[in-house]
């Protein structure tokens, strides 16, 4: 039998509030390989997510090579070779569960606020801002790695600010090349005939973009879970994570994508540009390969912002397309405030928990993020984004506002 | 500063092979699109009212040979994540990638 013990209690909080941070991250994404070709009608919305789910589920497995010091390149509650610092591990690394349990809560609330306004949000940006914000709180400013040392790209700048600046920009460039060549060469193609060669194509890019997905995003969540366990005395090999934490993972992340954040694939696929298919395949290309590319060089980005940057390629680089500056002006936005709107909440909700104390503490702060999470799932219902509407004709936001008094945001 | 230095450096390679495979497989797609197009004839292409297209075997073939290049291509940066998550590299020394175990 279990031993419920406080201890115990906490440790199963963080487990639970790191797979729904998975979770998060599954529906967050789903747009980033799939907006395109739900877009251009490449796919059907219902297949589009099934097809992403699967691709998610299998990447998640493929991750033999968890990054168990997933939280090194910006903060400093492990030693190098993974294991927890010893300061934080005393009375069943209660310390650090804390910070873990504060720091996801942030970047939960995050997320889900992010994808009621239907901004696609970087899901590792938010991640790190909430675990930042809980290790400052703790630990003070120290706590935070935030520039690394010489020429080796480590820290807050180095991991995280520099490439969220170039990534959306390098993404940009080669979707642009891309567009431009490929209407180019297909210009005396009748209409109909290249948009249907094309569909093809994009169906099979897309598809790489969400089984790397699926290798690089489920593995800091199993990362994180291990951390914890390695802290609070229940697993102690940093080379391997326990199975259970392998599946639990997987199908988190999965059963996200499947449930889509059809607010998100609905600003990314209608929002920023009207794709066609050439577009579409353009676009997955170019966030294929950039994403590819910088993993096998060591360059660490969000799979949001380089999809995104893509995706405002194609339309720069078609000629007489229209972007949407103003949405993706928005987006910049919450681009910017990841970071540190994810960190003030995660401080927020260290102390909180650390005034309160105990397991007791912690479950208050499980209780304020659920309580958070309801309500903006209730405000959600008042404009249903959903499989049956995600492709209706986009009316830009103040036009809808002088039509119909709905709520705010990017319907 | 040197954060910024490593971080442009990273960058230029990143645009240059991005381009070079991001850029590069839509465009072969399209040369296969249009030789397809070409190769069946009639109102594949643009044509001018009347006068319908003749289709060509060449076309086809060239078209069949293009979708499979850029499938190839992605069955490569499938077995690239696979490689990569089941923990070996693939260093690509000229053309042919090589497989060695990390550890």
């Amino acid at each position: 039998m279990l031993n419920v013990t406080p201890e115990f209690i906490l440790l199963a909080l963080v487990v639970i509030t790191a797979l729904a941070f998975d979770f998060t991250n599954g529906f967050h994404d789903t747009a980033n390989a799939m907006a395109t070709s739900i877009a251009t009608k490449a796919l059907t919305p219902k297949a589009a997510v099934t097809l992403s789910a699967i691709l998610n589920l299998v990447g998640a497995f493929l991750s033999v090579e968890v990054a168990i010091t997933v939280t090194n390149a910006v903060i400093r509650i492990q030693n190098p070779d993974g294991t927890p610092k010893p300061e934080l591990t005393a009375d069943s690394g209660h310390a650090l569960l804390l910070i873990l349990m504060a720091g996801l809560a942030g970047a939960i609330i995050w997320n889900i606020l992010t994808w009621l306004w239907g901004l696609p949000s970087s899901s590792s940006h938010a991640l790190f801002g909430g675990l930042i914000g809980a290790t400052v709180a703790s630990m003070g400013w120290g706590g935070v790695k935030w520039v690394g040392e010489g020429t080796k790209l480590d820290g807050v700048i180095g991991k995280v600010v520099l490439p969220a600046l170039l990534s959306p920009a390098i993404a940009l460039v080669v979707a642009m090349v891309g567009t431009a060549l490929v209407y180019r060469i297909t210009r005396d193609v009748a209409e109909r005939y290249q948009e249907n060669g094309f569909r093809w194509g994009q169906i099979g890019t897309a598809s790489l973009v969400s089984l790397a997905h699926g290798t690089n995003d489920a593995q800091k969540t199993m990362g994180v879970i291990t951390l914890a366990l390695i802290a609070s005395g229940n697993w102690t090999q940093t080379h391997d994570v326990p199975f259970w934490v392998k599946v639990a993972c997987a199908l988190a992340i999965a059963t996200g994508t499947y449930i889509g954040g059809w607010r998100i694939i609905r600003t990314m696929g209608k929002g920023l540009v009207e794709i066609s298919p050439p577009q579409g395949m353009a676009a997955e290309s170019s966030s294929a390969a950039v994403i590819l590319v910088s993993s096998q060089l060591g360059f660490a980005l969000s799979t949001t912002h380089v999809a995104t940057g893509s995706i405002l390629g194609t339309g720069v680089g078609r000629k007489g397309a229209t972007v949407r500056w103003r949405v993706a002006g928005r987006m910049g936005l919450a681009w910017l405030t990841t970071l540190p709107l994810a960190g003030l909440v995660g401080a927020g909700m260290w102390w909180i928990g650390h005034l309160i104390g105990g397991s007791t503490g912690a479950f208050i702060v499980f209780g304020l993020m659920c309580l958070a999470a309801l309500y903006m799932w209730w405000h959600s219902r008042h404009d249903r984004v959903g499989h049956h509407n995600v492709n209706d004709e986009w009316v830009d936001a103040e036009k809808a506002q002088q039509e119909v008094p709905v709520s705010g945001g990017v319907r | 500063m040197d954060q910024l230095l490593a971080a442009l450096d990273g960058a230029w390679r990143v645009l240059l092979a991005g381009l070079l495979l991001g850029a590069g497989l839509p465009a072969m797609f399209a040369f296969g699109v249009r030789a397809l197009a070409w190769g069946t004839g009639g109102d594949a292409e643009i044509h001018a009212d009347g006068v319908l297209p003749k289709a060509h075997l060449g076309g086809r073939i060239v078209a069949y040979t293009m979708f499979s290049l850029v499938v190839l291509a992605v069955l490569i940066g499938v077995g690239y994540i696979t490689a990569h998550g089941l923990g070996y590299s693939i260093t690509f020394n000229g053309i042919i990638p090589v497989i060695t175990a990390k550890h």
